[in-house]
C-alpha cells in the first residue's frame, strides 16, 4: 500500500518536472534559440546528415556526402552561394559552342591539389574518364552520359566496324531529334581526336551475346545491318573528354543540354589526383592517403563521430577562404541534433531537420529558422498498369480529392502543388509555362484558372469518378463509392512519421471526397525502393524529388525514356520527342515553352498526384554568415564566415536569400570577373571579325 | 573442468559459422539492395556493380566465398562505407561502446547490489519500499524517455553538461546514467530476491547456529548464493552492453557498435551486418561460459565434470 503511493508520489512529481521543464523552455523570450554565442576561432561545426559512404568523389550519390565533398573538391564550376548558378572554379572561363554541344574550359593557371600538384586539364579527362570506368561501378555515372560515347563505354558496349573501315551510324537505326543549329566548321588543325567527336555519332551496341540478340531479335535491319561487321569495344579514350592543351578542357556532348554546366558543380565531376588514385586504389580515399582539390583537405575522419577538414593553402583560392576550420558531424538524429543547436554546440545544420513537434517553437527565430522553396516536390505516383489505376478518369479524380490548402496546414513547411515542376525555383520557366498552359488550355476549351483549381474541386472528382464506372453516392452527411475495388489499391511509403502523416491525411480525404477507403501500407525503406522501382506496388506510392540541378529537366526527364525512374508504368514516346525537341533548342525561353508543353502533356495523363513543394526547414546560428537556404541545400564553403561583431549579425531578416552581404557579393564578383572579361573579349573579336 | 571449458571453447566456431549462415539467408530473403535507391539505376549500372561484387554469381558460390573467408575471420569490405574492412568498423567501434557498456554496468553494479542487499535485510521496511518502487520505476521508464529528460534538465535546463557527441567525461555521464538506470532496477529486484530466499535457506541457519558472527554469515555465505541470479543474468547483459545499445547511442549520437549494426541491417550491408552478427555471437557464448564458469566458484553445490 505504501509503495503504491510511493510510486503515484513520484511518478507525479516526475511527470510535473518534466512538463515544467518542458514549459520553461518552449516559451521565446530571448532573441535567439538557445545558447548564441560565436566561436572564438574561425571553425564551424555543421551537421550533415549521415555519415558518408566515401570520400571518393565518384562514388556517394547522397546529399550529406555532397555538402562535404563541395569542401574537399573543387570542380570546373562551383555553384552561387545563394542562386547556385555556375560561377568559375578551376575553370575560370568557358564557351559553348556547335549548339550547345560543345563545351570549352579554360582552367586557371595557379589550380592546385593538397598535395601541390598543379591540376591540368589532363586531370579533368582522367576524373571523368574514371567515373565511367564499369569496373569502378559509379551510381552516378549516368548524370553524365550526355558526354558523347560515355554511356556506351560505361555500358561495355561496342561499334560495329564494317569490312571496309565504315562504322555504322546512330541516325541510321534510331530516329532522332535534328539540333536546330547547323554544326559549325572545324577549324584547321584541329586534333584527330576532334574531328572523331566531331563526326556524325556512331551506333554502338551491346557486347554480350545475349544482350546483343535480345536486340537484334527486335530489329531485323539491325541484325541484317550488323552482318560481318567487326564489334569494337568503346574504350574510355573515345568518350568526349579532351585535353586541347594543358589548361584547355572539351567536352563534347552528343546532344545539346542545355543544364549542362550547371550539372558541372556535381562531385561526381569534381577533380582527383590520378597518381595517388591509382597508387592506392579502392583505399585512395582513406584520411591517411586522401589529396584532394577543394578548399578544404582532410585533417581527422573518425567515422560517425566527425570529420574534421582545414583550410587547404594550396587551393587556388586560399587567400578568400574565410573558415580555418570545419567540423562535420555526422547524425541523422532529429532531436539530438536540435538539442546540440540549442545549447550552442553547432552552429547549423542541414535541411527537413526541425522536427514537427518543435516547429512552432522554432519557427518563431526568424532569424535561425530557415524555410525557402526547395529544387524538390513531393508526390505520389500511380501504378498505370494494374486496373483501376489504369483509367485516366480515375487517376484524375483521386488527384482532385485533395485538399493541398488542407495539406499545407498539415505539412507546415510545404506549399501546395498542382503541377510536377516545382514553383518558386524557375521563375522564367514559370512565365513560359503560364503562357503555354494558357495557350493549350485554351485549345482543349479549358483556361489556366481551371487548370490551378485542381488544387482541390471534390465536386469534379466525384463526377469523374461516376463518369469511370464507379458511381460516387451520397450517404448521410458523406460519401459513398460501393464498387470501387479498394482492394486492390493502396497507399504505401517508406516509414516516417512526416509520410505517415502524409498517408492518413490522403486516405482521410480520400474518405471524406470519394467515400472510398484505400488502404495504408508502411514498409522499411529498402523494401519499399524495389517495389517501387519495378512499379509492383497497388495504386498509390510516396516519392519525393530532389533535382539534381537547377533547371525543370531534372524533374521531366523522371518520365523520359522506356527504362524511366518515374516509377508509375507510364512511358510515352511523344512526351522524349517534346523534351528531346525542348532540349535542342538554344533560345532559353522558347525551350522553356517547349519543356512546359511537355509537362502539361505528361500532366494531363495524371500519373502521379503532386502534393507540395518542400521549403528548406533548417536553422543557423545568427553569427554564421555567407550561409543561404539555396534551392539544393549545397553551401560552397568559402564564402561562409564566423561574424564576431554582434551588431553585425542577422537580425529581423526576412528573406535572407534577398539579403545584400557586401562581403559574399565582393567574393562571388571577383571570381566571376574572368567569365565576364572572357565573354566580353569574345564580343569584341566578334565585332571586329571580318565578314566571309 | 578444463575439459569443460575446451569443449565449450570448441563448440563456438561452428556455432558462430551456423549463426552467420542463418544470418546470411536472412540478408538474402530481405527484399532489396544495397545499391538501391530512389533514383532507379540504369541497368548498364546496376550490371557493373553486380559484377563488381560478384552478385552475379549462383548463390551456393557466393555463399561458398563468404562463409570460406569467413571461417578464417575475414569479412571482407564494406559495402557501403567504400575501402573500410567489416574488422577494421567493429575494431573502430567496439571501444566507444565498451566504454559507455561497462561504466553503466559497473554503476548498475554499485547502486542495484547495494540497493538490493539493504532491501533484502531490512524487508518490509520504508528502504525496501522505496527501493523497490524505485526500481520499478527504472524499469518502466524507457531509455528512450529518461535520456532526452535528463538531456532536458541538464543539457538545455542547467547547460552543465552536453547534450550528445562523444567527448570527455562530461560527454558520459548522461549515456551512462541513462543506460545505466534499467539494469540497476534490474540487478536491485534479482538481489532483494535472491538474497531474500538464500538468507531463509538451511545453510544461512546453519552458519547462525555455529555462532558465525552475522557479517560472516552475510558475506560469506549469504552473498555468494544470494548473486547467482545477478551473476546469470550478467553474461547476456553485458555482452549485450559491450555490442552497443541503439537506442542510447542515438539520442546521444555515440559512434558505438549498435548503431552501425541497425545501420548496416538498413543499408544492406551484408558483410559489415555478418560481422557484427558474429561477433555479438561469439561474445555472447564466451560470456555466457564466464558466467557458467565463475559458477563453481560461487556455488559449492556446483561442479564440472
Amino acid at each position: 500500500m505504501k509503495a503504491t503511493r510511493f510510486t503515484t508520489f513520484s511518478l507525479a512529481l516526475f511527470i510535473t518536472l518534466s512538463l515544467l521543464l518542458s514549459g520553461c523552455t518552449s516559451s521565446a523570450k530571448n532573441q535567439y534559440f538557445g545558447q548564441t554565442v560565436a566561436p572564438s576561432e574561425n571553425v564551424f561545426r555543421y551537421i550533415t546528415g549521415s555519415e558518408p559512404e566515401s570520400l571518393d568523389p565518384a562514388i556517394p550519390n547522397g546529399q550529406p556526402e555532397a555538402r562535404i565533398l563541395m569542401a574537399l573538391y573543387d570542380g570546373l564550376i562551383e555553384y552561387h552561394p545563394v542562386t547556385m548558378e555556375p560561377i568559375p572554379a578551376v575553370a575560370e572561363s568557358w564557351e559553348v559552342k556547335e549548339g550547345g554541344t560543345e563545351y570549352i574550359f579554360h582552367l586557371r593557371k595557379n589550380a592546385k591539389f593538397s598535395n601541390g600538384d598543379p591540376i591540368t586539364a589532363n586531370d579533368f579527362v582522367y576524373t571523368i574518364r574514371r567515373g565511367f570506368r564499369p569496373e569502378l561501378a559509379s551510381r552516378n555515372a549516368s548524370l553524365g552520359y550526355y558526354i558523347k560515347y560515355s554511356e556506351a563505354y560505361n555500358s561495355g558496349f561496342a561499334f560495329a566496324k564494317g569490312t571496309d573501315g565504315k562504322f555504322l551510324l546512330k541516325k541510321d537505326f534510331v530516329d532522332m531529334v535534328e539540333a536546330s543549329t547547323p554544326q559549325e566548321a572545324t577549324p584547321a588543325g584541329d586534333s584527330d581526336f576532334h574531328k572523331f567527336l566531331d563526326e556524325p555519332e556512331r551506333l554502338t551496341v551491346p557486347t554480350s551475346d545475349k544482350d546483343l540478340l535480345k536486340l537484334t531479335d527486335s530489329d531485323p535491319k539491325l541484325k541484317t545491318a550488323l552482318q560481318g561487321r567487326e564489334l569494337v569495344p568503346v574504350r574510355a579514350e573515345d568518350i568526349g573528354v579532351e585535353a586541347v592543351d594543358d589548361y584547355t578542357f572539351r567536352i563534347k556532348l552528343y546532344q545539346p543540354a542545355p543544364y549542362f554546366m550547371g550539372l558541372l558543380g556535381h562531385q561526381f565531376f569534381r577533380v582527383v589526383d590520378q597518381k595517388v588514385v591509382e597508387k592506392f586504389g579502392d583505399r585512395w580515399s582513406r584520411p591517411e592517403n586522401i589529396v584532394t582539390s577543394g578548399s578544404f583537405k582532410v585533417l581527422e575522419h573518425l567515422p560517425y563521430d566527425k570529420l574534421v577538414v582545414v583550410k587547404d593553402l594550396n587551393n587556388w583560392d586560399a587567400a578568400n577562404v574565410k573558415l580555418d576550420q570545419i567540423e562535420f558531424y555526422p547524425l541523422d538524429e532529429q532531436t539530438t541534433m536540435m538539442n546540440l543547436y540549442k545549447s550552442g554546440r553547432i552552429d547549423a545544420i542541414y535541411n527537413h531537420t526541425v522536427p514537427a513537434p518543435w516547429f512552432d517553437q522554432v519557427s518563431q527565430y526568424k532569424d535561425e529558422y530557415l524555410l525557402s522553396p526547395e529544387n524538390a516536390s513531393e508526390f505520389y505516383v500511380i501504378n498505370v498498369k494494374k486496373p483501376p489505376m489504369d483509367n485516366q478518369k480515375v487517376r484524375e479524380a483521386f488527384a482532385l480529392a485533395v485538399d493541398r490548402d488542407a495539406f499545407e496546414k498539415l505539412r507546415r513547411t510545404y506549399k501546395p502543388l498542382v503541377d510536377f515542376v516545382p514553383f518558386g525555383i524557375y521563375p522564367k520557366y514559370e512565365e513560359a509555362r503560364d503562357k503555354i498552359y494558357t495557350q493549350e488550355l485554351k485549345k482543349q476549351g479549358s483556361s489556366l484558372d481551371e487548370w490551378k483549381a485542381r488544387k482541390f474541386n471534390p465536386e469534379k472528382a466525384r463526377k469523374l469518378m461516376t463518369e469511370a464506372g464507379f458511381p460516387v453516392q451520397q450517404s448521410g452527411s458523406g460519401w459513398s463509392c460501393p464498387s470501387f475495388p479498394v482492394e486492390s489499391v493502396s497507399i504505401t511509403y517508406n516509414t516516417s512519421e512526416s509520410n505517415k502523416s502524409t498517408a492518413e491525411f490522403a486516405q482521410a480525404q480520400w474518405k471524406q471526397n470519394l467515400g472510398i477507403t484505400v488502404p495504408i501500407k508502411n514498409m522499411e525503406f529498402k523494401t519499399f525502393l524495389p517495389l517501387l522501382n519495378k512499379v509492383d506496388y497497388e495504386g498509390f506510392g510516396r516519392r519525393g524529388w530532389v533535382g539534381d540541378y537547377m533547371d525543370p529537366y531534372t524533374f521531366l526527364y523522371l518520365f523520359y525514356s522506356p527504362n524511366n525512374t518515374g516509377a508509375t508504368g507510364w512511358w510515352d514516346p511523344k512526351y522524349d520527342r517534346m523534351l528531346d525537341e525542348a532540349n535542342n533548342t538554344i533560345d532559353e525561353q522558347e525551350r522553356y515553352e517547349k519543356l512546359a508543353a511537355a509537362e502539361l502533356y505528361m500532366m494531363q495523363k495524371q500519373i502521379v498526384i503532386p502534393l507540395g513543394v518542400p521549403g528548406t526547414s533548417w536553422l543557423k546560428k545568427p553569427y554564421v554568415k555567407g550561409l543561404y537556404p539555396n534551392p539544393g541545400t549545397l553551401h560552397p564553403w568559402k564564402f561562409v564566415y564566423i561574424e564576431r561583431d554582434s551588431a553585425k549579425w542577422d537580425k529581423n531578416v526576412d528573406n535572407l536569400m534577398s539579403e545584400k552581404n557586401p562581403v559574399v557579393e565582393e567574393q562571388v564578383s571577383a571570381i566571376m570577373r574572368t567569365q565576364e572579361e572572357f565573354v566580353k573579349s569574345k564580343q569584341g573579336e566578334t565585332k571586329s571579325a571580318p565578314v566571309e | 573442468m578444463l575439459v569443460f571449458i575446451l569443449r565449450r571453447l570448441l563448440l563456438i566456431v561452428p556455432m558462430a559459422l551456423l549463426v552467420v549462415t542463418l544470418t546470411w539467408a536472412l540478408i538474402r530473403v530481405a527484399p532489396g539492395t544495397f545499391y538501391d535507391s530512389e533514383k532507379k539505376l540504369p541497368p548498364a549500372i546496376e550490371q557493373n556493380i553486380r559484377t563488381k561484387y560478384g552478385l552475379d554469381k549462383p548463390w551456393y558460390t557466393q555463399y561458398w566465398l563468404m562463409i570460406s573467408n569467413v571461417a578464417v575471420g575475414d569479412f571482407g569490405d564494406s559495402l557501403k562505407y567504400i575501402g573500410q574492412s567489416v574488422n577494421e568498423i567493429i575494431w573502430r567501434h567496439l571501444p566507444y561502446s565498451a566504454t559507455i557498456g561497462v561504466l553503466a554496468y559497473l554503476l548498475a553494479l554499485i547502486i542495484g547490489l547495494s540497493a538490493g542487499i539493504i532491501a533484502a535485510l531490512k524487508q518490509n521496511s520504508r528502504f525496501d519500499y522505496g527501493a523497490m518502487a524505485a526500481a520499478m520505476l527504472g524499469l518502466s521508464v524507457p531509455n528512450f524517455v529518461l535520456g532526452p529528460i535528463l538531456v532536458l534538465v541538464f543539457a538545455l535546463g542547467l547547460y552543465i553538461l552536453p547534450p550528445a557527441r562523444w567527448g570527455g567525461i562530461s560527454g558520459l555521464v548522461l549515456p551512462v546514467i541513462t543506460l545505466a538506470a534499467i539494469y540497476a532496477a534490474y540487478i536491485a529486484r534479482l538481489t532483494r530476491a535472491g538474497m531474500l530466499e538464500v538468507m531463509r535457506s538451511d545453510y544461512i541457519r546453519t552458519a547462525r547456529a555455529k555462532g558465525l558472527d552475522e557479517k560472516t554469515v552475510l558475506l560469506k555465505h549469504g552473498l555468494r548464493g544470494g548473486i547467482i541470479p545477478v551473476v546469470s543474468y550478467t553474461g547476456p547483459a553485458l555482452a549485450g552492453l559491450l555490442a552497443g545499445t541503439v537506442v542510447v547511442e542515438k539520442v546521444f549520437a555515440i559512434p558505438g557498435l549498435g548503431n552501425i549494426f541497425i545501420q548496416s541491417v538498413l543499408n544492406r550491408d551484408e558483410p559489415l551486418t555478418l560481422g557484427i552478427v558474429a561477433f555479438l555471437s561469439i561474445l555472447v557464448m564466451v560470456f555466457n561460459l564466464i558466467v557458467d564458469i565463475s559458477y563453481g566458484f560461487l556455488d559449492p553445490r556446483i561442479r564440472y565434470e
